[in-house]
């Protein structure tokens, strides 16, 4: 099968500096990538290489099979690629309509294709004679999506499009490009710093840090086994905690706990997530106080101090619980209980 | 506007500004044209090309500007200059110009037109009309035992702050050649010295009529023609002013003549000459006598305007008019700081 | 939405070769005038360059341009910041019709101006003159940005100083004033600049500044080494304004366009205490400005009757200026084009450097142009000497700055991003650039070309000596006459000229709602 995108031992360095460093996967048709990282890991850079709008300094990029930049060299113009910008972009001296019909051969810029696009992402067809400084953010981005869909591209390449929004705009906003994007079955890439919209948009997330590309898999794969310690708390919550591993248990400050297998031993580091530690008001097993709780709405934090034996470091975890009715005071002596295996890392 | 339309208003404008200035030189057809490069006063000169091109069917192009600036602008073209003809309304600038050779002779019909007083002997260029130095005064400021003997008066202490001129003129630098022609150098750097300290200085010669007029300054010296022209309108920059003429041979009686040369350069020899004949001859001459300028005719035997101080009767003094030298006054008169 | 639409952090790509020689070729020639005064100095040789230069002429007239500068700059920045202050930050009634009027000098040229006071007053000269009618005709240099940065800046900063205490003086000094330096320090040197070049005014009062010197020269010796000398001194003196005007402005850049502000602030209310006062002021300004030189227009007018509207040469006159206005303003920016690219999209050393040559351009008055031009053309372009190209070339070199100014707020409206959209949508990149670039650009390049036909009308000195034969603009028409004392007969070209700069300096005073600074 080929891929509707391959990116192969991607180099771009700028004034010497390197951004992105042997960058190299696959996306297959219809499906949607998130690429995720922190600000400056590189992975708008890369989206701009895959538009066109610069050239890689090493390697290839091949949209369905054909060589668009390495061995040969397409022009943005002539890929069949489309770009929703962080900002959307829209041309401010151009109605919505106009907007919309920019990228079509004239003959093609009739009314009832523009009504069908606006549709498509939830506007009103009235839409289309306002400008777009009439619009709200999210309208915005939609129209910038309508806009881009107009050409029927191979392959949609979205660059933080929510980010500008505000939280609730940003919800319903994504709700509605996903489910559009999804029925097109236009394969899309994301670019996003926000860890739940990468998980809950995507069918395949890669996480890059520092020009690489750490991690590339499922949502679940990422979340439930992050290639290190950096990828793991960016990707979610995460409880880290000394330990020494023997076999496949690991001995820490929240007990004698399950591992993973992956061929680490003695003294490292194992990370949870906040679901695999329940927290009862028995007092047995590991047990600790309640030294702090953070209300926050529909969940608490709670802060534990876990009981040590023979003088070790006292040792802090932050469990993230549902809220509501609950016996929990700070002061409260509980047990803690650690469902499922943790993972290791080197220290 | 859309950008077609743009386009199009702009390639109207170049079209309409380089169809304007077309150059002269249209030989093609019927009729001519010439270039005359004009240091005349305008209205003077228009009304000789008005009456040449009727009588003529030449059509005549005119560059205007002052004596030296027309002049030092031909010296600089040297032989690639579009002018024709150069018009003057003083000397200095006409042997400027002839001291670079650019002059063609001027034909011996012409020539014979004009007294040989008012022409160069070397019959490279002709004079044209004339204008005579005056000083004139606001009657209410000065009385007539109060008036200088001498031009050169002017520099003592007495007359510090009494009285202006336009120096950055050629019609006053005409007037520091003669002076400088008459006494020598020594004698004119001390009284162009006077001058710093004791003139007002404006900008041409109405400007100090009206000043004079308007009792800023009782007094100044000008050329003749200024007054009588104002009277001839409606006399309000000259109404309060009479003028004081030097005779006696003094520097301050200078007449200067205007010039009219040919270019050797000129690609239309016969017409160029054929211009300074008509202003020579009687038609030309006439329009001294009868129109508005008061400029004093020189050619055909015409007399001037009645109004006027006959010629003879102001006891000009003598001067060469291919004598006077105007780089030398440009010289003395920045080291004098005027200029 | 994002502040920085489509801005990216990274290092721009290579600069575009072909933009950057045609950007370097049109600042070269910029520079050419200066270029010639140095090499008519060196050619003239220290010995006499010296005598020519440390006479007590030079002295007397130095004296006069550098206290005429000195005394106008501050009285223009006065007055151009109290009626910007009053207009936009108070309730004074009639504010928005202020407004219009404080920018409306700029469509009376200065000599028109000058021609008007002596009118009315005839014993006016000097440098009390000289200073009266600069200051009336270029106060409007200051106040347009003055207005502007005003109009733009945040409230909230003023309010945490009162609420710390601040009395309104206090505030107005310590907290508005240091942020409106910039759009002050360039209206100054914009005014000063304009002083330096300026002729036909101080003529008119006998006022004698190095550029009034260096036509006298001029005419007695066409292009004589003392003219040159003199317009060395001048470039000098121009440069020395273009270092103090750097140093004053600081590492503060011309505001750009960005985001409008998210509120505006509450006029002041004036009372009954200030409001006659303020009105007085506006009106005493606005009267001197433009009152008197249009009363006095139309007086004369009125005294020459019929008899001055010569129809034929006014139409041949009105049409030589709109040529030469309209193929001027085009020229001039489409010569601009390529620098303000580069600025915009390209920024950098590079781009610094056309920038500031390019105010060194600016800053050289129309006489030396004139004068540099001549020489080359007769020297070695003879066929082009007298020729209109040469004009065009003139008002090219002089007004590149100006369009320029505009011309890079056009662009700075057209982030790359949108061209970048415009290709991802299948558009070719040249096609993307006319459809989405030029498009949004052309508000501000008509303001460019606006201010640039403006000065092409009212410009006279570098006219006077470059115009083909036969060319007769409406400057040189009323120069003419009114040189000859014939002020009736100047008068329609004066009334000409000011109504066709009236919808050039409503086009500017509204670009300058758009843009802070200048």
């Amino acid at each position: 099968m080929t891929y509707a995108l391959e990116v192969q031992r991607l180099d771009k360095s700028y004034d010497g500096a390197p951004v992105l460093r042997h960058i190299a996967f696959g996306v297959e048709p219809g499906s949607t990538t998130a690429i995720v990282g922190p600000s400056g890991c590189g992975k708008t850079t890369l989206l701009r290489l895959i538009a066109g709008f610069e050239k890689p300094d090493n390697g290839t990029i091949s949209l369905t099979g054909r060589v668009v930049a390495g061995d040969g060299w397409m022009p943005p113009h002539r890929r069949s690629v489309g770009y929703v910008a962080q900002d959307g972009a829209l041309f401010p001296h151009a109605t919505v309509g106009a907007n919309i019909g920019f990228g079509l051969p004239r003959r093609s810029r009739k009314n009832s294709t523009i009504s069908r696009l606006l549709e498509m992402v939830s506007l009103d067809p009235s839409f289309a004679s306002r400008r777009p400084d009439q619009l709200s953010g999210g309208q915005q981005q939609r129209v910038a999506l309508a806009r881009a869909l107009a050409r029927e591209p191979e392959l949609m390449l979205l660059d933080e499009p929510f980010s500008a929004l505000d939280a609730g705009l940003r919800a319903t906003t994504r709700r509605i490009v996903a489910d559009v994007l999804a029925q097109a079955r236009i394969t899309t890439i994301l670019v996003t710093h926000d860890q739940p919209e990468a998980l809950s948009f995507a069918d395949q997330v890669a996480v890059m840090s520092d020009g690489r590309l750490a991690q590339i898999g499922t949502p679940r794969e990422i979340y439930a086994t992050p290639i290190s310690i950096a990828t793991a708390q960016f990707i979610g919550d995460a409880v880290i905690l000394p330990a020494h591993i023997d076999g496949n248990r690991a001995r820490c400050a929240l007990g004698d706990i399950p591992v993973a297998l992956n061929n680490i031993q003695g003294k490292c580091q194992i990370m949870l997530r906040p679901e695999q530690i329940d927290v009862t008001t028995n007092s047995i097993g590991i047990t600790g106080t309640v030294a702090d709780i953070e209300y926050l709405g529909s969940e608490m934090l709670l802060a534990i101090q876990v009981d040590t034996t023979n003088n070790a470091a006292p040792q802090m975890v932050t469990v993230r619980r549902l809220g509501g009715a609950t016996l929990l005071t700070p002061g409260k002596r509980i047990g803690i209980r650690v469902l499922g295996e943790a993972i290791a890392y080197r220290n | 506007m859309g950008l077609l339309s743009g386009v199009a208003v702009v390639a109207a404008a170049v079209l309409t500004v380089s169809g304007c200035s077309t150059s002269s030189s249209d030989d093609s057809g019927g009729a001519q044209t010439i270039t005359v490069y004009n240091a005349q006063h305008e209205s003077l000169t228009q009304e000789w090309v008005n009456a040449f091109t009727a009588q003529t069917g030449i059509k005549v192009e005119m560059r205007n500007g002052s004596d030296t600036e027309l002049g030092n602008q031909i010296v600089a073209e040297g032989n690639k200059s579009p002018a024709d003809v150069f018009l003057t309304e003083n000397s200095p600038a006409m042997t400027l110009v002839e001291r670079a050779g650019l002059f063609a002779h001027v034909n011996q019909d012409v020539l014979e037109q004009v007294p040989s007083q008012y022409r160069p002997s070397s019959g490279n260029w002709t004079g044209i009309g004339a204008r005579s130095t005056v000083f004139a005064y606001n009657k209410k400021k000065l009385t007539e035992a109060q008036l200088p003997q001498s031009l050169l008066d002017l520099q003592a202490p007495a007359w510090k702050n009494r009285w202006a001129a336009s120096p950055s003129g050629a019609d006053f630098q005409a007037i520091v050649s003669a002076v400088l022609e008459l006494k020598g150098a020594d004698v004119t750097r001390q009284w162009l010295a006077g001058m710093k300290d004791n003139a007002r200085t404006y900008q041409g010669n109405g400007a100090v009529l009206k000043a004079i007029n308007a009792g800023q300054i009782p007094a100044g010296v000008i050329y003749h023609y200024y007054w009588f022209g104002d009277q001839a309108k409606t006399g309000e920059n000259s109404d309060n002013v009479s003028l004081h003429y030097f005779k006696n041979g003094d520097p301050g009686a200078f007449v200067s003549v205007s010039g009219g040369g040919v270019l050797k350069s000129s690609r239309k020899q016969a017409a160029a000459q054929q211009f300074l004949k008509f202003i020579t001859g009687q038609n030309g001459q006439k329009v001294l006598q009868t129109g508005t300028s008061f400029e004093y005719p020189v050619g055909s035997g015409v007399t001037a305007n009645p109004k006027l101080v006959p010629l003879p009767d102001l006891q000009a003094p003598a001067v060469d008019p291919a004598k006077l030298n105007s780089p030398q006054v440009t010289e003395l008169m920045t080291t004098a700081g005027l200029l | 939405m994002d502040a920085n639409p489509s801005r990216r952090v990274t290092a721009r790509p290579h600069l575009p070769v072909v933009l950057a020689a045609l950007a370097v070729m049109v600042v070269a020639a910029a520079v050419l005038p200066l270029g010639y005064v140095i090499a008519a100095t060196i050619d003239t040789g220290w010995s006499t360059a010296a005598a020519l230069l440390f006479r007590p002429r030079v002295a007397e007239l130095l004296t006069n341009t550098v206290l005429l500068v000195v005394v106008t700059v501050p009285i223009c920045v006065a007055v151009g910041v109290t009626a910007a202050w009053l207009v936009e930050r108070t309730q004074v009634p009639g504010a928005t019709v202020w407004a219009v009027l404080l920018a409306a000098p700029l469509a009376v040229p200065a000599f028109v101006n000058s021609y008007s006071w002596v009118t009315a007053v005839p014993s006016l000269g000097g440098l009390s003159g000289g200073v009266l009618i600069a200051s009336l005709s270029y106060f409007p240099l200051v106040y347009i940005p003055a207005a502007a940065t005003l109009r733009r800046l945040d409230p909230a900063v003023e309010e945490s100083a009162r609420a710390l205490g601040a009395t309104p003086w206090a505030v107005f000094f310590r907290i508005v004033l240091p942020q409106l330096r910039v759009a002050l320090a360039g209206g100054a040197l914009l005014v000063s600049l304009h002083l330096l070049a300026e002729y036909g005014a101080f003529v008119f009062i006998r006022f004698d500044t190095f550029t009034t010197a260096i036509f006298e020269q001029y005419q007695s010796t066409f292009n004589g080494t003392a003219a040159t000398m003199l317009a060395g001194v001048l470039v000098l003196l121009c440069l020395t304004l273009l270092v103090i005007e750097s140093v004053v402005r600081g590492s503060a850049r011309y505001a750009r366009i960005g985001p409008g502000v998210a509120r505006r602030a509450v006029p002041a209310q004036l009372g009954w205490r200030y409001t006659p006062i303020s009105l007085l002021f506006l009106a005493l300004v606005i009267v001197a400005s433009l009152g008197v030189p249009i009363v006095s227009v139309f007086r004369w007018l009125a005294i020459g009757g019929w008899a001055v509207w010569n129809w034929d040469v006014v139409g041949s006159t009105l049409t030589q200026t709109l040529g030469f206005g309209l193929a001027g303003a085009a020229v001039t920016c489409v010569l601009a084009f390529p620098i303000a690219w580069i600025s915009v999209r390209h920024p950098g050393r590079f781009s610094r450097g056309l920038e500031s040559s390019t105010y060194i351009s600016s800053s050289l008055p129309g006489i030396v142009v004139a004068l540099a031009l001549v020489t080359v053309s007769i020297r070695y372009l003879h066929p082009l000497y007298q020729s209109v190209p040469v004009v065009i070339a003139a008002y090219a070199l002089l007004f590149v700055p100006r369009a320029l100014v505009n011309l890079r707020a056009g662009l700075a409206q057209a982030p790359v991003g949108l061209e970048e959209a415009a290709q991802s949508l299948g558009v070719a990149p040249l096609t993307a650039i006319v459809r989405v670039t030029l498009r949004l650009a052309a508000p501000a390049t008509a303001a460019a070309g606006a201010l640039v036909f403006l000065g092409i009308v009212t410009e006279l000195t570098a006219t006077l000596l470059l115009a083909p034969t036969g060319t007769r603009t409406l400057s040189m028409q009323f120069w003419s006459l009114s040189s000859e004392i014939d002020y009736a007969g100047a008068a329609p070209y004066a009334l000409i000229m000011i109504v066709l700069s009236l919808p050039m300096t409503y086009v500017l005073f509204n670009q300058s709602k758009k843009a802070a600074g200048l």
